[in-house]
This record gives structure tokens, sequence and C-alpha cells, in this order.
């Protein structure tokens, strides 16, 4: 792995991960606000029976428990954009990018091998992708300490919380890196590190909105993080073993394709 | 007996790549010399540059074998990199970088010092003000010079270069050659494609000609000058002689008092045959590389 490959590959994404790790805490912040201002007008309105219970809770999540609004805070396509601009959008592009522009060339020019600028470059958007996680989850914290709610959530779980999260977004980032070693434009690699995106939280969505359908969440990653059950103390460790699973598949996948692949000349 | 000479700069045998059906490079055989400067040419889609990238380790050989510094091309990639310096044919770079970022990071993922950098800017008038600008803001001719700067500025054993004059004004061109002429000096390799005649004339020890993917001869530059056929014309007092009476002399038309015609051949001999008090004027153009290798093309069939 080269050092210097990967702080680089961080120094151009700061000023985005500084505007998106400010946006994740704000966002982080107003979860527990959100919760502590309607989690009784949303129960009540559940109670009356005026809307299925299914339409109350989005995902995995809900508003009636703290746990829960953390979870739908984290479930959110706010929260899903903020992470999948680093764990699809930079992580699609990274290779593939540097393919199109004709840069990848001058860099394989230097004494690197392929396996070690993929290693570099899937360290530092983990990196990223962390810290983006750790900016949300620590707003979704701050906020609870300000409202006074942190006696509702069992911190002692947030390492657990921050690993299972962690690996959750490993796995987008992993397959879009994949994609992106895979494809010689970044096009089809963000396209289909989007689709792996948009069909896992189809099916969560599906199954959580859709009774009968609910057998499909089982097939979604997003279904294996569920930040609500593991800070009410009720961690599911094959969560973990299914989400580092999945990040760690497209790993074997470059490892094997990338040092493999013929790289003509850019267009 | 043992083998003293020493191991060549870079060395393929039958080295052949297909991209599907496609033959780009058809058992490719060649040996670059330590110390020379060895012209690649080739028109466009010949098979110059996948030469190149197999030989940098982008491109995986379909069948035969290379080394580039006595180390093979596909198990020592990283080694044969740390010791080379390439420029692509058409470089880009990171536009959001200025030029001395650029020359820093890539010079230290070589794992160098930058030991002829000042020497190489001086040289191309890359300014201090010049390498504070984004590369966005180059043109194509700055481009390339940063090109030229990133690919030799730690001093590699061998350079690789991908049509390195494209972009460059005919200023810079020269202040180039000048520094491919010290490299050689210096003992340095260089290997570097074109499709641009006049340069591999001014500056190649040994040309290869590459065409559809095919080796088509590799010569010494001097020797293949040599064999060139040139441009005369003879003018005389009165009536000139029958053409057919000079020696060497071929194609010739009788215009009036002068002779225009195709010399091939020695050049003593025929100047020794025409040598009379009734030659007014004799001119013989020294045909270009160019036209030797025209002339090369025109008598060589096209391989399929």
């Amino acid at each position: 792995m080269s050092g210097r490959l990967l702080l680089q590959t961080l120094r151009w994404q700061r000023v985005r991960l500084a505007i998106v790790v400010l946006a994740g805490i704000g966002w982080g912040l107003l979860i527990p606000v959100f919760y502590n201002a309607f989690s009784d007008v949303m129960r009540d309105l559940a109670n009356s029976g005026a809307f299925p219970r299914e339409l109350m809770s989005f995902g995995s999540g809900s508003l009636f428990t703290l746990p829960g609004a953390i979870t739908l805070g984290l479930q959110h396509p706010l929260a899903i954009g903020m992470l999948g601009i680093f764990a699809v959008g930079a992580s699609a592009t990274a290779v593939a990018g540097e393919r199109a522009r004709g840069t990848l060339e001058v860099l394989l020019a230097r004494p690197i091998s392929r396996l070690a600028l993929y290693l570099s470059i899937l360290a530092a958007l983990l990196v990223a992708v962390l810290i983006v996680f750790a900016a949300i989850i620590g707003g979704m914290i701050g906020g609870s300490a300000i409202q006074g709610l942190t006696a509702e959530l069992d911190l002692a779980q947030l390492p657990l919380v921050i690993l299972n999260g962690f690996g959750l977004w490993a796995a987008f980032t992993t397959f879009g890196l994949a994609a992106s070693v895979t494809f010689d434009r970044p096009g089809p690699a963000i396209g289909v590190s989007l689709a792996y995106l948009a069909v896992n939280y189809f099916l969560e969505i599906l199954g959580s909105l859709w009774i009968d359908a609910a057998w499909a969440q089982d097939y979604s990653l997003f279904h294996h993080f569920n930040p609500g059950a593991i800070l009410s103390g009720e961690p599911v460790l094959v969560d973990l073993v299914i989400v580092f699973g999945a990040a760690i598949v497209p790993v074997v996948y470059a490892l094997v394709v990338f040092p493999r692949r013929d790289l003509a000349a850019p267009a | 007996m043992q083998d003293t000479s020493p191991t060549p700069a870079i060395s393929t045998r039958a080295l052949t790549k297909h991209y599907g059906p496609v033959r780009a490079l058809s058992d490719l055989t060649l040996d670059v010399r330590q110390g020379e400067i060895f012209g690649f040419l080739g028109p466009n889609g010949s098979g110059k540059s996948t030469t190149i990238r197999t030989l940098l380790g982008f491109l995986h050989a379909t069948s035969g074998a290379a080394s580039v510094l006595g180390m093979d091309v596909g198990r020592e990639s990283v080694e044969i990199r740390r010791l080379t310096g390439y420029l692509p044919g058409g470089i880009a770079l990171y536009d959001s970088l200025t030029g001395e970022e650029v020359l820093d990071y890539l010079v230290d993922m070589q794992g160098r010092e930058p030991y002829r950098r000042g020497e190489l800017c001086e040289r191309l008038e890359l300014s201090t003000a010049v390498l504070k600008r984004k590369v966005r803001d180059y043109s194509r001719g700055m481009r390339q010079k940063i090109g030229v700067v990133q690919a030799l500025q730690h001093d590699p054993e061998l350079a690789i270069l991908d049509e390195p004059t494209e972009g460059l004004d005919p200023l810079m061109q020269q202040a180039f050659y000048r520094i491919l002429d010290d490299l050689r000096r210096e003992g340095r390799t260089v290997f570097f494609s074109s499709h641009v005649l006049s340069e591999v004339e001014r500056l190649c020890d040994r040309v290869a000609i590459i065409r559809a993917g095919h080796l088509m001869a590799i010569h010494d530059v001097p020797e293949l000058l040599a064999r060139r056929r040139r441009r005369v014309t003879l003018r005389w007092r009165g009536v000139a002689p029958d053409p057919t009476s000079l020696p060497g002399l071929e194609d010739a038309e009788v215009d009036g008092n002068r002779i225009i015609g195709t010399l091939s051949g020695e050049v003593a001999g025929f100047v020794r045959a025409i040598a009379s008090p009734n030659l007014e004027d004799l001119t013989i153009e020294p045909a270009s590389l160019e036209e030797a290798f025209l002339e090369y093309y025109a008598t060589t069939e096209t391989p399929t």
C-alpha cells in the first residue's frame, strides 16, 4: 500500500469531505430533535388507526423510540446520499475516472503495483466513509445529549453501531471500487454501483411497508444494520458477519481482476 | 563461449498481443542496446503504443517474452518502472494541481529524487511562475513540457517516450533534442516512438519500423540514410550527355542542357563519372529519412 497515494486521495476529497461531515453532523443533531418533538404525535396518530402502522416506520426505523429514530435517520435518503457520495460516487469513479482521464497510466508508470494502488485508494475511501458515518452518529449522540435523552440509549453499544454501520457502507464502497476497476469509463461503474445501492434500499423499504414482502428485507444489506436494536441492547451479531462478508467479496474480486486486466490506451 | 555483451535495455522475443480477433502486435523481436537512442517508427495504429504499454506492464502479452533492463515485464514490472521514465502519448495530468504539485507528486511516487528537474525546467522554459499555475490553465505545449519533465526528472536509466514532441513548438523541439543528446552522452537509453521522421533522423542511432503490428525492419539510421536515393540536377554547357552513361542515375529526364534524375548508391563514383569541364552546375539534394521511409514502404508488401 502507498501511504502517499492514500493521503493524496484523501487530499483530493478533503473539501467535499468537510462539507459532507458538516452536513452529517447537522442531520445527526436534528434526529433527536424530531424525535423529541414529534414522537408522541406520531404514536397517537399510529394508535388512532388513521394510517396503517407500517407507514409510521421507514425501513427498520421509527419515530416511536430514540433508537428507532436513529435507525430512521441513518436510513433516510439524506443520510444515504451523504454516505453515498463517497461509498458510491467517489469509489465508482476512483479508478475508472483516472482511467478515462488518462491519469491512471501516469500513476501506474511509477513503481506501484496495481494491488498497492487498489488497496491505497480503498483505504482512503473507507477512511472517508468512516469519517462521514462517525460524523452523523456523533451528531445524533450530541443531539440526544442536548435534548437530555441519552438515558434512552445504551451508549456502551456505540462502538458496535459504528462497526456495523461502517461494515454496511464498506460493502457499498468495495462494490463501487470493484466496479471502478472493471470498467474503462466511470459511467457504467457509477450505474452499476448505484443500481446495487438502489436495489438494496428498495428491498428494505418494500419489506417494511408491505407486510407480504417482509421477506425481501432479509436480502437487503440495509436490513442488517439496525442501530435501534443495538442501542436498545439487542445487537444481532450475524448482521456483522453479513455486512463484512458483503464488503470482502468485492475486494477479493477486485484483487483477482484488476492486476490481470489489460489497460489499453485511453481513447 | 560465454556471452559478454551487455544486457539489452529492451528485449522482446516473438512478442504478440491480440485483442480478440484483432492482432495488435505479431511476433515482435527486437533488442534495444543500452546507451542508444532507439526510434520506433510507424503510422498511427501500427502497434507502437501497444508495444510500449506491454513493456510497462499495462498490457499482458498474448504470447512471447519481453524484458526491460534485464527484468521480465510480467514478473518484475514494478522494479522496471522504478528505473524507467515514461511519457505517454497525449499525456493527461491532474488539472486541479499546479505544475509543481504534479511533478512533486509523481516524483514522490517514483521514490527517487528529482535530480534533473531544475535543469529540465530551465531548458524547456518552465519558469517558477508557470509551475505555480494550475495545470488546467496550461496550453497543450506546456502540458507536454511537464510530461517530459515528469518522465526524466528522476534521471531514469531508460526513458520510454511515446511521441514526445507532440504539441511542442519548434524551438522547444530543438531544446528537447538537445536534452536527448545529453542523455545519450551520459549513457542513458531512450526508446521513443514517433511518426515524425525528421526527428528520428536527427536523434536516433537505430530505428525500427513497425506496420500493422509487424516489425518491418530495423536499421542503423546512418545506414538507412546512406541507402536512400538523392535527387540530382546537372546542367551542362552545350548538349547534355546521354544519361544512361551516368552510373547510378535513374529515372533521368533530359530537358535541354539539364538532366534531372535520382541517384542511388555511392556518390563518389557518380561524381567521378560526371567530372567534365562542360559540367556547369550540380545539385544533389539529400533525400530525407521520410523519403527513405516512403521508399521502403513502397517496395515492401503490407503484412496481412
